[in-house]
């Protein structure tokens, strides 16, 4: 069993191997946390998680782009291969913040952005169930009502893709007036996103999580006052 | 709906800007050459990539209905993915706007290392490119100040990041710069051999140069990156077209790359050059940072696909009053290509807001 000090020492290995993007690193101190039984589940979410959270800061203040995001991204789940199983049998569940369909609609394959949210998500300790790209309209009604997701998050890089957005949300309406809906992509804006009846924007992944958080907040100051 | 009032065409509008003189009013030029020419004909999608004869005759026909500037262009913004070894897919279904890669050439850095620049006379989209650049330089109508809009030119970041797909491209810059270096002289250098290729074919009379650089937008990298990934080859082609003798380049700086002008006013654009930015990029900082060259810019296409005609009216309105300004010279455009589905009357109100703003 760790020393205190020893356990701040690998909380912070593991942070500064995803915020420094040193996936052996990651590895690395995923392995030292299991062999001097640090717990798997405060591993990764004191460890490995804020060390994801400071590099969604820190691409929020310009100080990292996509490149250091997506290296950032490769040394987090190494670093998960390793907790994961172990936080599994050790039969910890994690508290769910909430459920998101993600994808890229129909028409486009562009997911850089979508993979940086959904990595942001399941960092903010969301379930993201996600669907890819290029993914027909219907999918994304069937899969919220599997699921009972309570937002669905829809990405579109494209001025044709974009119009597909309208009619997913109309969907989706029809069948959950509660679902909360959240637009994200290039050519999309706050003011596109309210006329096609979206509850929310995102500009950036970093925003997303925030966004979608407001969005549940919304909704439960609603069911309470019905 | 041209104006019918103008003592000069849409072509001499733009030679005479080219030429450092005002035009009579400002010359409408906007990316319509693929889907929105299409659509607007009634084609499917498709055919703006693979059926040259439909795309150059929905180009003119478009170009002649809306009385904008006609520059035939074939090309896609994925462009290098095929035309280095990968797959790609055809436009197709309701919501599809442009050719993707299905298979990407490189996958990793022993590809990139190992990988040879095909024959570009048969590489990917270029032999349909060239069946369709021979039909637009058979005839220059009173639109065209150019014949031939060769798609290809200066997106050496664009096209190296479609051989490996950006995600790739990216990660490498960080880990492996020895291999994004590599994947960027490949680009190059299918650049450089294309060009020689349409040179030969068309010469440079009437062609200008047309390079497309969304994949170094900050939105994907930091300034820093394009500094030391984007500028040095994107510098190289431009030099190396301005030797080959075209005097004009046409450069899409499409996205939010605020942060990389500072560098993007080192590369040499031509005499003058066509700068063409994005929305995310105001009117007047392109215009600082290239004094001496035309902008061409930039009302976002989101407004012209879901806004009323009044509100694209409007926008497109205040965009020509702010151009006006412009000492160097501005052409309208969107910010992007014009979206293939926007309805038609909001492109009236578009080119209204021109043919009634315009005027020097």
């Amino acid at each position: 069993m760790a020393t205190e000090e020893r356990t701040k020492e690998i909380l912070k290995g593991l942070h500064d191997s995803v915020y420094e993007f040193e996936e052996d690193d990651a590895v690395k101190w995923a392995k030292t946390a299991l062999e001097e039984g640090v717990d798997p589940f405060v591993a990764t979410m004191e460890g490995i998680a804020e060390g994801m959270i400071a590099a969604g800061e820190a691409y929020n203040e310009k100080k990292y782009f996509v490149p250091e995001l997506l290296m950032c991204a490769d040394a987090l789940y190494a670093g998960l291969d390793i907790l994961k199983p172990a936080i599994e049998a050790s039969g910890r569940q994690a508290e769910v913040k909430g459920s998101i369909v993600l994808g890229v609609v129909e028409g486009d394959v562009h997911d850089i952005g979508k993979n940086l949210v959904k990595m942001m998500f399941e960092v903010a300790g969301w379930t993201v169930y996600d669907l890819g790209k290029d993914v027909p309209l219907d999918k994304f009604v069937e899969e919220q009502i599997k699921t009972d997701a309570e937002v669905v998050g829809l990405s579109a890089l494209m001025t044709t893709s974009m119009l597909a957005m309208p009619v997913v949300i109309e969907k989706l309406r029809a069948k959950n007036p509660k679902v909360r809906i959240l637009l994200g992509g290039a050519p999309v804006n706050p003011e596109v996103a309210e006329k096609y009846g979206a509850d929310g924007y995102a500009k950036t992944a970093g925003t997303a999580v925030d966004e979608a958080i407001n969005l549940l907040k919304v909704l439960k100051e609603e069911e309470l006052g019905e | 709906m041209p104006d019918g009032k103008g003592a000069m065409t849409e072509r001499e509008r733009v030679l005479a800007l080219l030429d450092r003189k005002k035009p009579d009013r400002v010359p409408i030029w906007p990316f319509a050459y693929q889907g929105f020419a299409t659509v607007y004909t009634g084609t499917p999608i498709s055919d703006a990539y693979n059926k040259p004869r439909v795309a150059y005759e929905a180009q003119k026909k478009t170009c002649h209905d809306f009385g904008w500037v006609f520059t035939p262009m074939l090309g896609y913004a994925a462009y290098g993915g095929w035309e280095l070894g990968g797959e790609i897919k055809w436009p197709s279904g309701e919501f599809a706007q442009a050719p993707t890669v299905l298979k990407h050439p490189v996958e990793t850095p022993d590809d990139v290392m190992s990988l040879k620049v095909p024959d570009v006379k048969t590489a990917g989209i270029v032999p349909i490119m060239k069946e369709f650049y021979d039909i637009s330089s058979k005839e220059l109508l009173d639109n065209e100040p150019f014949n031939v809009m060769q798609f290809g030119a200066n997106g050496s970041f664009t096209i190296a990041g479609n051989i490996s797909g950006p995600d790739r491209l990216c990660k490498w810059i960080i880990k492996k710069p020895d291999v994004a270096h590599r994947l960027l002289q490949l680009a190059n250098e299918h650049i450089s051999k294309l060009a020689a290729y349409w040179k030969e074919l068309y010469g440079v009379e009437n062609v200008i140069p047309l390079g497309g650089e969304p994949t170094s937008a900050n939105q994907l990298i930091s300034p820093n990156m394009f500094k030391e990934f984007a500028m040095p080859y994107i510098t190289e082609i431009n030099k190396m077209f301005i030797d080959m003798g075209y005097r004009h380049l046409y450069a899409h700086i499409c996205g939010e790359h605020n942060a990389n002008m500072e560098y993007w006013a080192q590369i040499p654009m031509g005499d003058p050059g066509i700068i063409s930015i994005a929305q995310e990029v105001e009117l007047f900082d392109a215009a600082r940072y290239f004094p001496n060259d035309v902008i061409l810019g930039n009302v976002n296409p989101a407004i012209i696909q879901t806004g009323t005609p009044e509100e694209v009216y409007a926008a497109v309105k205040k965009n020509v009053e702010d151009g006006k300004k412009i000492e160097g010279g501005y052409i309208f455009s969107p910010g992007c290509e014009m979206p293939p589905m926007a309805p038609v009357e909001n492109i009236k109100a578009m080119s209204q807001a021109v043919f009634d703003h315009g005027w020097y």
